[in-house]
Parts: C-alpha cells; structure tokens; sequence
C-alpha cells in the first residue's frame, strides 16, 4: 500500500515560512495535483517529499514508513524535472539506466527494462542518441522514461510540460494521463497552469504563499472554491469580485449603486458588507432589457473581444466592470445596450476581511 | 547602415598590432644576430648575416636556460594540478552543498586573494627555510597553488553555478552521492570551466616572480622569468644570450595563448565581471 | 541546535566541509599566517631563520619608518606611478575596445596582438623594453639619432623623470590588453537596440559613445580600475628588472625597497613593517573594491 502521508509538514528558510502545517493524506494510485502560484510553496513541498529538501517539521510517511531522514534514493520515488535534467554526456540508454545501474541491477536485467520502457514511450529508435540530439518532447519523455524504469511506488512531478510548447504540451498531457491510466502509480505533480490541474487530477491541492488554501476534486474546487483566493485564482478569465453592502431595507447593493440584490444565497450572519462573486462564464446576456425581473439589470458594452469559439465582454453597468464569456458566433459588439442576468446557483459570496467563502445558505433557491 | 570609412579603423589596427608586437619581434630579431651584430652602428634593423648561433650556444654553453624553462613547466603544471582540483571541490562545495555563510567565505577568499605579494616575503621564506620547502618544486607549488586558488575558486564557482541544479538533483535521485555527483557528473559538464581556468593559472604561475626569487635560490631551481633576469653577465648583460632565452621561456605561453585565446579571453573577463 | 539539523542536511553540510578543507588550509597557510606572521614580525626584533628569541619592540620600527626618507620615497614613487599609468592605462583599454568591437578582417590575429603583451611573463616583457630602452644599442636611440631626430643619445633608464615615464610605457603596454578585454566583454553586452533606438533619436557616433556607452561601461571599468590599481601599488619585477629602482631610488617601488630592506639588507623585522604598512594601504583598496562589489549587487 502506497500512501503519501505528510503530517503537518513545514520548511523553514530561517525566519521565512515556505512551508506551513501542509497536512494531507495522498492516497494509493491517486493522481494529486499541487497547484498555485509561483512562490506559494508548492515545488518545495514536493522536493520535501522527493528528500531533496530536509523538513524542518512534521512528518512525511511514503507506505508506512517514516521518510524525514531517509536518503532520496531510499525512498521509492522518482522525479521527473521541468527541465527535463537529462545527463547531456550520456545516451539515452545510459540516462535511463543510471538509477538502476546505481542498484547495481544485474546487465540483462537492466536491458530489459530499459527496452520496455522505451518501447512504451517510443523511444526505441533513439536508445543510442545524446539528450541534444532530442526534440523537446523527446527530451520530456526520456525524463519520463527514466523515472518508470525504476518502478516507483511514488511518481513525481516538478511542472513536467511547462518548458514545451503550447501544442506540444496538449499532447504530452494526455499521454500522461494515459500512462497513469496504465501504471495506476500514485503521482504528485506541481504545476502552476490551471487546465493541467483540472485535466490531470484526480484531488488538487492549491497553495497560497506557504499554506494550503483548499484541497478538493477539480470539480470541488470550481464550483465551490474555499475562498476568494482559490475562487479568482481558479477559471479563465478570472471571477469578477464586488463588494456589496447592505442598506436598510436589507438588499444588497453595489457601491455605485447601480446592482442590487434583495438577497445572497449565503449566511451573511450580521455582516453589513460581503464580497460578491461571479464568473463570466456563469452571467447570462439577454437582449435590451426585459422590463424589471429579479437579478437583471442593464448594462453597456464597454470592449468587446472575439477569441475564436468565445467572446469576452467588458460590461459597464453603472460604475460597475463585468467581464462576461458569451458565444463568439454574433456576439455583442461595442457600445451595444443590453441586460445581463444573475443565476443565485452561481453566485459566490466572501467575507470581505478573511476571504473565506461563505456557507451556502440553507434556504438557498435552487437554480431555475 | 552607412559605410564609414575604413581607412582610419585599419590604420589604427595596425598601429595597435605593430605596438603589441614590437618589443617581441625586436627580441626574436636580436636573437637571430650575431654578436657584432647586436652592437653594431649604423644599427641592424634586420640580422644581417642571419644567424641560429645564439640558439646553439644556449644548448651547448647555457644549458641551465634550458632547465629553467624546465622548471617553470613543472612548477606551473603542478600549481595547475593542485590549484584546479582543491578550487573544483572548495567551488562546488561554495555554490552548490549549502555551505552556511558561503557568501562570507567568498568575500574572505576574494580579501585574502588582495594581499602583496611580497607581504608574504618575510614569514614564507621563514617557514619554507625551517620546513626544508626552499628550493623545492614541492615549495614553490604549494606557493603558487595558495597565491591563485582564490581566483581558481571564484572561476569555478560562478561557472558551476550556471550548471542547471536539476541535472545535480537527478542524480541524486538515482541514487548518487555527493562526490559521485561531483566526478561523473559536475566535472564532465564544467570541463570548458576548467580548461579556461586551468590556462590562466598555468600562465600567472609561469609568470610569478616575487616568490619563485625568494623561494628558489639555487641556481638549478629558478624558474624561467627569475632566472633570465638574474643571468649574469661577465661585463655587461650578455643581450645576445638573454634575448634568445627569452624568446625559448616565451614561445610556451604564446603557443598557449594563440592556440586558446577564446577560453582564455571569455575566462579572464568572466572572473572580472563578478 | 545541532539535534535540529535534518541528517539529510547534514550529510550535505559534511560534504560541503571536506571539500572546502584542502583549499582553505592552503589558503591560510600560503596567504593568512604570513601576513599575521609579519604584523608579529614587524613589532619584534628577531633572528633570520626564526630561530632565536623573539623580542617584542613594540612600535620601534614604525616610528624607525616614519624618519626613513627612502621609505617615503618609496612610498611617493608608488603612488605616482599608479596616479600616471592608471588613466592612461584605462584611456588605451577604452580606445582598445572600442576599436575591438568593431568588425574587420584578421580580427582573431588583432585580439592576440591585445593579448601577448598580458599573457607574457612581466619579468621578461621588462627585459625586452630594457633592450630597446638601451642607450647605446636600444631601438629607440638607434632610430631616434638615424632619423635625426636627436644628436645625442637619450639616457631613457637615467634620468629621474625619464626612467619613472619608461617604466610607466612598460606598464601601460602591457596592462592596456586587460583593461581592454574587460571593457570589450562590457561593450559586447550592451543590447545592439539601444544604438538603433539612439540612431532613431537622431545621435551623432560621438553622442552615442557619450550618452549610451560610457554610462553603460561603468561596472566594468570600475571593476577594472580597482583591480589594476591594487596591481600598480604592489609593483616589484617591473622596476627590479628594468631600473633596479635607479637612477638613485627614482623607481624604487614599496615592494622592491621592502625586498631590498629584508633579502639585501637582512632586516626582517624592519622590512616587515614596510610590507605591513603596504598590505594597510591595498587592504583600504580591497575594502573600496569589495564594497564596490556589494553595491553592484
């Protein structure tokens, strides 16, 4: 049994905290993604699990046994670097064989796997070559090919397909998901590209400068994101934020003015502001306004951008700024008037101090 | 772009050629004159009859022109050995094992690299004189390797460096250690680093001359600069003898220099850039 | 403290220790003792071979010093000779580069030409300037009174002014190379954008120079400057083999006076003190160059 247990696992860099109580259970085959921006604390984390990192505290199990002191060739795990970290003096053959050479694995044995392993990745042909006489993808998937070879209990990943290009990188992360399809080992891999985590997780963990700021499915974390971080940091473009407030009828009313809420899908509790958020993804655009209905209101076509398949709107409505995603098949075009609706489903309401989402509330409508 | 004109940039090329060289090619003429020659009015520009004499006369009467040159071979060889292999681990262990206060010992090193020379005179030739050191190749290497380690560490350091970690990491991975890691894979990929470094410190250490005075002082031992300067003449300086010398003790560090001018220049402005 | 250390920490750290260790007790024993040895030296009275007692004089031969007219000679001669090749040095390196950064043909033999004058050994590029320098059989005076330009041979080496301007030529020939390589490295990492974005502004070549070079330069130069005054100040084979510090002691530098002082004189002790007060007077420079360092950072 393979489970990845880092129990309440910090770094410290003398006085600066790159790692706080990162407390998880990475279960048997799961593929778990690390996901933040750079600097959040997410690569040492998995260099703490790999050893090339000491832990200052708390304790990292890998199947049971306990692995804070433990040598990172002792620890059945194998890594596979963003810039591949292919040794360029030597063949392909000897860059996938050095770890098992090192185990002083018996020749033929070593043959065996190695060949296998090039035959599952397609790297027959290029046993012999230098890492320089490689393409980037190529290069990736030797780096791949020698953290297989040795069969770890653990596989790692330090931003593997961030150093190819856009379509290559597509290509390469549903190979990946293929091979984990196949060898069902547990992975732990560190990205900072939202649609890989999305892709490739089964769990995501996002971090925020040292500390972990939600753990939870892809699906989890898009729709009810933990807090406003996770929220903006979570779906392109990025979740429009508002602040609201609260008058003495009891709406809820934007500081312009201009959106007013008769209620928010959440437990305020005695809060008089919150923090409003929507996704562009998630606002309705209706032709010229409707007449007064709940949740609509007027807005103006500020910019209108066509990406392709979508189209980005920037809405004035009021004072207010709305970025929407509407159709790019005959969409609205600069200066249009038109209305926008809200769905309360997919409203996302903060605390405006902490950013801690909150609770849905129970008399919540369910959406249409 | 518009074509300046070239002349004038040619014309100062070669000025600046002519200059560098001249004192060279006035040795090597002098050297190919006979004695008369030398000291000869009106003055030989060119050598006139043209003459190997001077050359033969160093095989034949002067042989201990030869074994300075000898000498400085071993002493520059063997400063170059030690210095690269004790700067290689102390550069590695500085830019790349998490020494604590690996900043402070580079300042340290790079202050220590600052001192005069002869500063060391009075205290080296002490202790070289109790230790039996004078007059030894042993000495003057351990000399040498202590006057340009600091330099050799810092090359190195700042090349290693520029080594992407992650090659260091996986080999960890794999199960190296640290000084596996270190000869199979750091040495292999620095080697360039090396070869620059290597060249310069083989030429400062031909090319050192307060201690290898002090250090050898029998005859037999000096050193190629120290022992031409300090040939003696039985009336004047023997030019026709010094300049052939000269022209033999050159001819390494410029076959050196010609051959490796690349690294050499990319080592030198390397160095000082940091 | 210790027990906090992760084992994976400190197998590094025992690394990092066993690789420092030949080079730092190399260091100290080559660099760090002598110096610590002549302060000790230069406050005592003691025999040659360190064998007898050592007394302690205390600031005898200091105050000896400051009395000793040859040591402030020495001391003067030191310093204009740094004061006069230093610019000179720097003006050459510059127009050198410049020069360098330009293309044309037989470039790879123009950068050697740069480089020969550096790489060779000072001890014999001294003796060669000697030989032209010769005033009965020297290039120069051969020229000079072929071409009528003089009547009489010029004493190069004789006279006070004269050998202190000899030796600074030698210097400058063969330290304008580093200086220029150094600058070189500095113009070769200027972005080529910059020119074509001052060609756009409407600059003259002299005004590109001016306002985008020079200011751009300043690292480097200063880097250079720094590390060729603190060769100037320890100056020793190039007055031992071209003047022997004559005529008189016109160019006698602190290093060669300091030798003389402690292998012609044999007085240790007193040449201790000199060499101590000549390592105070690089070690300020070493100061301004390290802090130099640490504000470019």
């Amino acid at each position: 049994m393979t489970e990845v247990k880092l129990d309440r696992i910090g770094k410290k860099y003398g006085a600066v905290e790159a790692v706080q109580q990162f407390d998880l259970t990475i279960r048997e085959g799961e593929f778990l993604v690390l996901l933040g921006p750079s600097g959040c604390g997410k690569s040492t984390t998995l260099r703490m699990i790999a050893g090339l990192e000491s832990i200052t505290s708390g304790d990292l199990t890998i199947g049971g046994a306990r692995m804070n002191d433990v040598d990172p060739k002792d620890r059945g795990v194998a890594m596979v670097f963003q810039n591949y970290a292919l040794y360029p003096h030597k063949s392909v053959f000897d860059n996938m064989a050095m770890a098992l050479k090192l185990q002083k694995v018996p020749t033929a044995e070593i043959e065996e796997r190695v060949g296998r392993t090039a035959e599952l990745l397609g790297l027959t042909d290029y046993l012999q070559r230098k890492p320089a006489a490689l393409s980037g993808g190529q290069r990736q998937r030797v780096a791949i090919g020698r953290a297989i070879v040795r069969t770890p209990k653990v596989f790692l990943f330090d931003e593997p397909l961030s150093n190819l290009d856009a379509k290559l990188r597509v290509k390469m992360r549903m190979e990946l998901q293929e091979l984990h399809d196949r060898l069902g080992a547990t992975s732990v891999y560190v990205t900072h590209d939202q649609v890989e985590a999305m892709t490739l997780a089964d769990r995501i963990v996002i971090m925020n400068g040292g500390v972990v700021a939600q753990v939870g499915t892809p699906r989890e974390v898009y729709d009810h994101p933990a807090d406003e971080f996770v929220a903006g940091f979570i779906g392109s473009p990025a979740m429009n934020f508002l602040d609201l407030a609260r008058d003495d009828t009891g709406r809820w009313v934007s500081d312009c003015g201009n959106l007013a809420l008769p209620a928010l899908p959440a437990d305020t509790g005695s809060r008089s502001r919150v923090r409003l958020g929507v996704r562009p993804e998630h606002i309705e655009v209706l032709p010229e306004a409707p007449g007064p209905a709940p949740l609509t209101y007027p807005a103006r076509v500020l910019l209108a951008e066509l990406l392709g398949a979508d189209a980005l709107l920037s809405l004035g409505i009021g004072e207010t700024r709305l970025l929407v995603r509407v159709g790019g098949a005959d969409h609205p075009v600069q200066g249009a008037h038109l209305a926008i609706r809200l769905n309360p489903a997919q409203l996302h309401v903060f605390d405006i101090d902490t950013g801690r989402a909150l609770p849905r509330s129970a008399a919540e409508v369910p959406p249409r | 772009m518009t074509k300046r004109p070239r002349f004038g940039l040619y014309a100062l090329v070669i000025l600046s050629v002519v200059v560098s060289f001249l004192p060279i090619i006035w040795l090597v003429l002098t050297s190919l004159k006979t004695t008369e020659g030398i000291y000869a009015w009106p003055p030989q520009y060119l050598p006139d009859p043209f003459t190997l004499k001077n050359y033969i006369n160093i095989f034949t009467n002067s042989p201990e022109l030869l074994l300075y040159v000898l000498n400085s071979f071993i002493v520059a060889l063997g400063c170059t050995v030690v210095a690269l292999s004790f700067g290689g681990m102390a550069g590695y262990a500085l830019s790349r094992l998490g020494m604590r206060r690996a900043g402070v010992l580079m300042v340290f090193i790079l202050a220590v690299s600052m001192f005069p020379p002869v500063s060391l005179l009075p205290s080296l030739f002490q202790t070289f004189l109790n230790l039996g050191l004078l007059n030894t190749y042993t000495g003057l290497i351990i000399a040498h390797t202590g006057l340009f380690l600091p330099f050799t560490v810092w090359m190195l350091a700042s090349y290693f460096a520029t080594l992407p970690p992650e090659i260091e990491e996986a080999a960890r991975m794999d199960g190296m250690g640290f000084f596996r890691i270190f000869w199979s894979i750091v040495i292999p990929l620095s080697w360039p680093g090396f070869v620059a470094t290597g060249l310069i410190v083989f030429i400062f250490s031909w090319n050192e001359f307060p201690l290898a005075l002090v250090l050898m002082t029998q005859n037999a031992m000096r050193t190629a600069p120290v022992g031409i300067s300090l040939y003696p003449g039985e009336y004047a300086f023997p030019w026709e003898t010094i300049s052939t010398a000269t022209v033999i003790a050159i001819v390494p560090v410029l076959i050196i220099t010609a051959i490796f001018q690349k690294q050499i220049v990319g080592g030198l402005t390397a160095g000082a850039g940091k | 403290m210790i027990s906090m250390i992760s084992p994976l920490d400190r197998r590094r750290h025992l690394t990092g220790l066993a690789f420092i260790t030949p080079t730092m007790l190399v260091i100290i024993a080559i660099l760090v003792y002598p110096i610590l040895q002549s302060i000790v030296l230069s406050f005592g009275q003691s025999s040659i071979d360190g064998s007898g007692p050592y007394q302690f004089v205390g600031l005898k031969h200091y105050a000896a010093l400051a009395g000793n007219d040859r040591f402030w000679n020495s001391l003067w001669v030191t310093l204009t000779f740094t004061a006069i090749s230093i610019p000179l040095e720097l003006a050459m390196g510059i127009g050198l580069a410049v020069l360098m950064n330009e293309h044309f043909r037989f470039k790879g033999i123009a950068r050697l030409a740069v480089l020969f004058p550096w790489a060779l050994p000072t001890a014999l590029n001294t003796l060669m300037w000697r030989w032209m320098y010769n005033t009965d059989y020297g290039l120069f005076n051969a020229a000079a009174l072929q071409s009528g330009l003089v009547d009489r041979p010029i004493n190069w080496l004789g006279d006070e002014t004269l050998a202190m301007m000899s030796m600074v030529v030698v210097a400058v020939w063969k330290t304008s190379s580093f200086m220029a390589l150094i600058i070189l490295a500095g113009l070769q990492s200027i972005p080529r954008d910059l020119y074509e974005a001052g060609r756009m502004d409407g600059m003259t070549r002299w005004q590109e120079f001016r306002e985008i070079t020079l200011p751009l330069l300043k690292g480097p130069i200063l880097v250079a400057l720094i590390v060729r005054s603190m060769d100037a100040l320890r100056t020793f084979e190039l007055p031992f083999n071209l003047t022997d510090g004559g005529p008189v002691t016109a160019t006698e530098s602190l290093s060669l006076y300091a030798y003389k002082v402690i292998f012609d004189f044999i007085e240790f002790n007193y040449g201790a003190a000199i060499v101590v007060v000549q390592f105070l007077v690089i070690f300020a420079m070493s100061l301004l160059y390290i802090l130099t360092l640490r504000n470019k950072d």
